[in-house]
């Protein structure tokens, strides 16, 4: 018999969930008996794709008396589908790189929703595999009294021939990144709450810093960049006041000005000194979104770089004793999450991909993403906290989860096109200095502060936050790659090659502020 | 009297040599055959999958052949750094791992003491650990406030915690990869001594030698297949190993730097021939691996004679001999503990307290109405179960070409069946989906529904699974045969029995307790393999258990609370796995597991 214990115990162990599930599960008659069929790839959480999946199967039996059946692909994170649907393509392009018609194409994937504005204008629109979504341009209008905020683009504004708008995305509701921390740490540590992105350069928060990588999270460097863009904001400001002259100049002749040029420069050397300290006392780089809420709440890192929503949902959780999120005043990175409809759908699909798009814009899609559960119209099991997109919603927030409104926060501040044109440099930057040369960057922070005397504590920590690279630098590789891409040059291994030449010289940099400081010691 | 033992096991003597030559020519038909459909498996399973991706590290965008990439990599210290971490830290992990093994595999198979069995049995439990589950375990002991700091804090006031992660990371990594990867070395170890012909020693004992004598010149000798094959899947697990740097944030080795720039945004072919470097390191290891422990090993005449006698140790005796067992168990556990603790903690309440405030077994209910995790149990059942089959198949005919024929190339296939070992996860399952793509470029409209990995997964991560895991299921059946003699083989062909029926009366009886070893292992891991899982299974209803638990711990709030009363039900359903094969197989089993 006890030859068969075991065994028995395998039976059991195996089959009690599934006969529990029987009671405790009335399974719903499933939709997909429904004829309609979309095929929509997606970064969104379970919660997200459920809610949605039935609303806008009911929306559209509500309207056009049919269900519809919404197929979800999840291959992972954003970047998973950046490259899935690459190499889907790649396999399409003819020897010169370049996609038939679109009538010879079939898609695999209807729809691609979600990831951030960075991963749909920078990484997807590039490859042509975004489909121009034809939408009434008076929904565009309703749903978009202005086409950016805060000096992001709110949806693409690509135009046809006829100069008509044709989207290739279009946001569906926006996320801001602030600050989480750790109210309860922050006590211990005797520190007063973090209210600006500086407040994160405290030496004392050494490996206490939760931070995602700018190479793998588009909002995330997004972020970082409004760090930069504030710096150099403010050294407009100064300068301003000290030559108002300036400020009255078209912007062609001001930019080409010596001393504006000069202020700018210094403007984003203060900026990159900000973000230098904040990655001097990074913990880590993740790349998992939901990896900073989860230490802070922890107690495993005191402060981090987080989705509001994120920080929102958790805070709830587990209490704001452990867990608030801050929006730095005029330095709140706002960015909207998109949907896009891919090249290759036609005829039957496209009708109905679009119609997705219409709902996730419409007053009642949109509400779905923030009313509580239970409320009409509301999500069935939990509140998905995101913040709607459409400015004429936040007029009416009963039954809200947050009462937030990011069009006032975003007040005070606009991103820059032409700041934003060395994003892509920039990112790299950030990470040779950051991430490649990471134990160099960690021995002589904790070298500096070590020093004895407070004063000299502070000057090696300048040093080291003053890294041997100028804004002319980045401009001029951002301009070398333009060149190479017009000249059909490669470009993977001159960036590669690059990228390790800058984490050479910052290595060489606090190598040099170790000894430096090994010499106080 | 040295030369008796070392006639004991011959080399390659000249007659031997010659009579398995002869013998093996009439045999020749049978293992061409089983060589030229294992070529044709892993030509096509594995290797062009990874021609398939590994090919993008030496093609410059306009299509023409460069080494740019692998020049590139030899050029940047932080890359070379990276492969010298990997190497280093994966020697010290074999080492420490075969420290940990090697009293522990002596006293379980030589000596008999009050619960031997149970705490035999209990070592292997970190085999049944869900990876990510694990490394969420390890991370809350492990945390600023977690229990291992409380303990601590009630010797000394540390108002800010411990940060064990963040400055013990290379200790931390090593301490965790060991305490994770003993229990291959530890079964592989104890299949070895078990096979070793109790006679041999009883015979040295007789002739005088010490015990120490005996280990050093007797035993260590007999089990050296089993050394090779424990030491070679840890040194190359830990060396391509990616999950436990990555809990600790230690960017500086190799698997993580392939990981972080093949998940990068740009469109990066340097990852791809990092790969490929990494790769022929692993292949160097192997070899070398293979030159010092397992050359020209041919033990014609091991397999027990006669029954081993284990010899009794009462009283405090057993005692003694019982505390490593527990001590080893105890630390390997620990993860285990907290994430049954965190399955019935409330939501937050486990922070700055030994163990959580409140308890409930609500996450248990949800994880049973939730839409991912059932459905996800069944499929990771169906997979695992077909990928073990697959994987037993083929890993014993690749053992019997290996051992028992003179296949030309037969070298090659024992190389690539452990190329998975040495291959990253994700790059495999990149390939197979561009199979995929591949198949439905060429084929159209007309592609058949399992080629379409987007439509039905099911059939690419079978065989994904299936290879990733074979490693486990040839090195088993490799040290089965070579310790079975082959006149028994002989003695039936002799007596006209046909080759099938030497198969499946006489070779897999005699290896039945090693084939049962790598399925299990082999079962287990596919059960709860990651990267596979989660590049190839993209549609929910065909989420395997590892996908939803890594969906869930992502979800926040109760998600990682779901997550762990998942975790904890497989661990339970593995552990059970491996009890019932042992109860079903009895003494056959007992074997290899000693228990």
């Amino acid at each position: 018999m006890r030859r068969y214990l075991y065994i028995i115990l395998f039976a059991i162990v195996l089959m009690t969930p599934f006969v529990m599930r029987q009671f405790m599960v009335s399974e719903a008659p499933a939709a997909a008996k429904s004829k309609d069929r979309l095929v929509i790839v997606t970064p969104h959480n379970q919660d997200i794709r459920r809610e949605y999946a039935r609303a806008f199967s009911e929306w559209h039996a509500g309207r056009y008396g049919q269900s519809v059946a919404i197929d979800y692909l999840t291959p992972g994170g954003t970047n998973d589908i950046v490259r899935l649907i690459a190499t889907t393509y790649s396999g399409l392009r003819g020897p010169d790189k370049q996609l038939p018609p679109e009538q010879r194409v079939r898609a695999e994937i209807d729809i691609v929703w979600g990831g951030g504005d960075v991963a749909f204008d920078r990484d997807l629109k590039p490859l042509g595999v975004l489909r121009p979504i034809p939408i009434a341009p008076r929904l565009i209008a309703a749903a978009f009294p202005e086409s950016s905020l805060g000096g992001v683009r709110l949806y693409d504004q690509t135009t046809d021939a006829a100069g008509r708008i044709q989207p290739q995305w279009i946001g569906v509701c926006l996320s801001s990144f602030g600050i989480v921390y750790n109210p309860d740490l922050y006590a211990t540590l005797g520190l007063p709450a973090p209210q600006r992105w500086q407040d994160l350069d405290n030496e004392r928060l050494a490996g206490l810093v939760a931070l995602a990588d700018p190479t793998h999270s588009g909002s995330a460097a997004a972020t970082y960049m409004m760090v930069l863009q504030r710096a150099m904001a403010d050294a407009e400001i100064e300068l301003f006041a000290q030559v108002p002259a300036l400020q009255s100049l078209p912007k062609i002749q001001r930019e080409s000005d010596p001393r504006y040029r000069e202020a700018i420069a210094r403007g984003w050397k203060i900026g990159m000194g900000r973000l230098l300290l904040m990655a001097a006392n990074a913990r880590y780089f993740t790349d998992s979104a939901s990896q900073v809420p989860n230490d802070v709440g922890n107690g495993e890192a005191a402060a981090g770089v987080a989705i509001d929503f994120y920080a929102r949902v958790y805070e709830q959780q587990i209490g704001s004793n452990r867990m608030r999120y801050v929006a730095p005043a005029a330095a709140t990175a706002i960015t909207p999450d998109p949907v896009a409809i891919l090249y290759g759908v036609k005829g039957e699909r496209l009708t109905l991909a679009v119609r997705f798009v219409e709902f996730l814009l419409s007053p009642q899609g949109q509400r779905l993403w923030i009313l509580n559960p239970g409320t009409p119209g509301g999500p069935r099991e939990r509140s998905l906290r995101r913040t709607p997109i459409r400015r004429d919603v936040y007029a009416d927030r009963t039954g809200w989860a947050d009462d937030v409104n990011p069009f006032t926060e975003s007040a005070g501040f606009n991103q820059r096109g032409e700041w934003m044109s060395l994003f892509g440099e920039t990112r790299q930057i950030w990470a040779a200095a950051w991430i490649d040369s990471r134990e160099a960057l960690r021995q002589a922070y904790a070298r500096a502060r070590a020093a004895p005397d407070a004063a000299k504590r502070t000057e090696l920590i300048q040093k080291l936050a003053s890294l041997p690279i100028e804004l002319r630098d980045v401009e001029a590789l951002s301009t070398e790659r333009r060149q190479r891409q017009k000249q059909k040059l490669e470009t993977d291994e001159w960036g590669a090659r690059w990228r390790i030449d800058w984490a050479n010289r910052f290595r060489d940099h606090y190598r040099d502020i170790a000894r430096q400081a090994a010499a106080w010691m | 009297m040295t030369q008796i033992l070392t006639t004991a096991i011959p080399d390659t003597s000249a007659p031997h040599t010659r009579r398995r030559g002869a013998s093996s020519e009439s045999a020749r038909p049978l293992h061409v055959l089983l060589a030229a459909l294992l070529y044709l498996f892993f030509a096509v399973f594995l290797i062009w999958p990874l021609l398939q991706v590994v090919w993008t590290g030496f093609v410059r965008k306009d299509g023409g052949f460069t080494l740019a990439y692998v020049r590139l990599i030899f050029s940047d210290p932080v890359l070379l750094r990276g492969l010298w971490n990997a190497t280093w830290i994966a020697l010290v992990v074999t080492l420490l791992t075969l420290a940990v093994a090697m009293p522990l595999a002596l006293l379980s198979v030589r000596y008999e003491f009050a619960g031997r069995r149970l705490l035999t049995g209990l070592l292997l439990v970190p085999l049944v650990l869900p990876p990510f589950v694990g490394a969420i375990g390890m991370r809350l002991v492990l945390a600023r406030y977690g229990p291992l700091t409380q303990f601590v804090r009630l010797f000394a006031d540390l108002p800010l915690g411990i940060d064990w992660t963040g400055r013990w990371r290379i200790v931390g990594i090593v301490i965790v990869e060991v305490l994770h990867l003993y229990p291959i070395m530890l079964l592989n170890l104890q299949a070895a001594l078990a096979n070793v012909d109790p006679a041999m020693e009883q015979a040295a004992a007789n002739l005088g030698a010490s015990r120490a004598r005996i280990l050093r010149q007797i035993t260590l000798p007999l089990v050296r297949p089993g050394l090779f094959a424990g030491c070679t899947l840890v040194l190359i697990w830990s060396f391509t190993e990616l999950g436990t740097p990555l809990m600790f944030d230690f960017y500086d080795v190799t698997p993580v730097q392939v990981f972080k720039q093949i998940s990068d945004v740009a469109d990066n072919p340097l990852p791809y021939a990092l790969v490929v470097v990494m790769l022929l390191t692993s292949i160097v290891l192997y070899v070398v691996g293979k030159v010092v422990l397992g050359r020209g090993f041919d033990a014609a005449t091991t397999k027990a004679s006669i029954a081993a006698t284990a010899r009794q140790l009462p009283g405090w005796r057993g005692a003694l001999a019982a505390a490593p067992f527990l001590l080893i168990f105890l630390l390997a556990v620990l993860p285990h503990l907290s994430v049954v603790l965190t399955s019935v903690s409330a939501t937050g309440a486990w922070y700055k307290t030994f163990l959580p405030r409140d308890y409930t077994m609500g996450h248990y209910a949800q994880a049973l109405v939730d839409q991912l995790a059932m459905p996800s149990v069944r499929n990771s059942l169906q997979y695992a179960s077909l990928a073990t089959l697959l994987a037993v198949i083929v890993g014993l005919c690749a053992a019997i070409v290996i051992v028992r024929s003179n296949v030309r190339g037969r070298g090659v296939i024992d190389a690539l069946a452990m190329l998975p070992l040495a291959v990253p996860g994700v790059v495999l399952a990149f390939g197979y989906l561009s199979i995929s793509i591949w198949f439905k470029r060429k084929l159209g409209g007309h592609t058949p529904r399992a080629l379409d990995v987007q439509e039905w997964p099911v059939l690419f991560l079978v065989i994904a699974y299936a290879a990733r895991r074979l490693p486990y299921v040839v090195r088993a059946a490799v040290a089965g045969l070579q310790q079975t003699p082959r006149d028994l083989e002989l003695a039936a062909s002799n007596l006209g029995a046909s080759r099938i029926t030497v198969l499946s009366r006489i070779t897999v009886p005699l290896i039945l307790a090693n084939l049962i070893a790598g399925g299990l292992l082999a079962f287990a891991f596919a059960m709860l393999e990651v990267s596979d899982s989660l590049i190839l299974a993209q549609r929910t209803d065909y989420y395997p258990i590892t996908k939803a638990i890594v969906e869930l711990a992502q979800r926040l709030g109760d998600g990682l609370y779901i997550a762990s009363a998942l975790g904890v039900w497989a661990m339970v359903l593995l552990t059970l796995t491996i009890l019932s094969a042992n109860a079903l197989l009895g003494r056959r089993l007992g074997a290899v597991f000693r228990v």
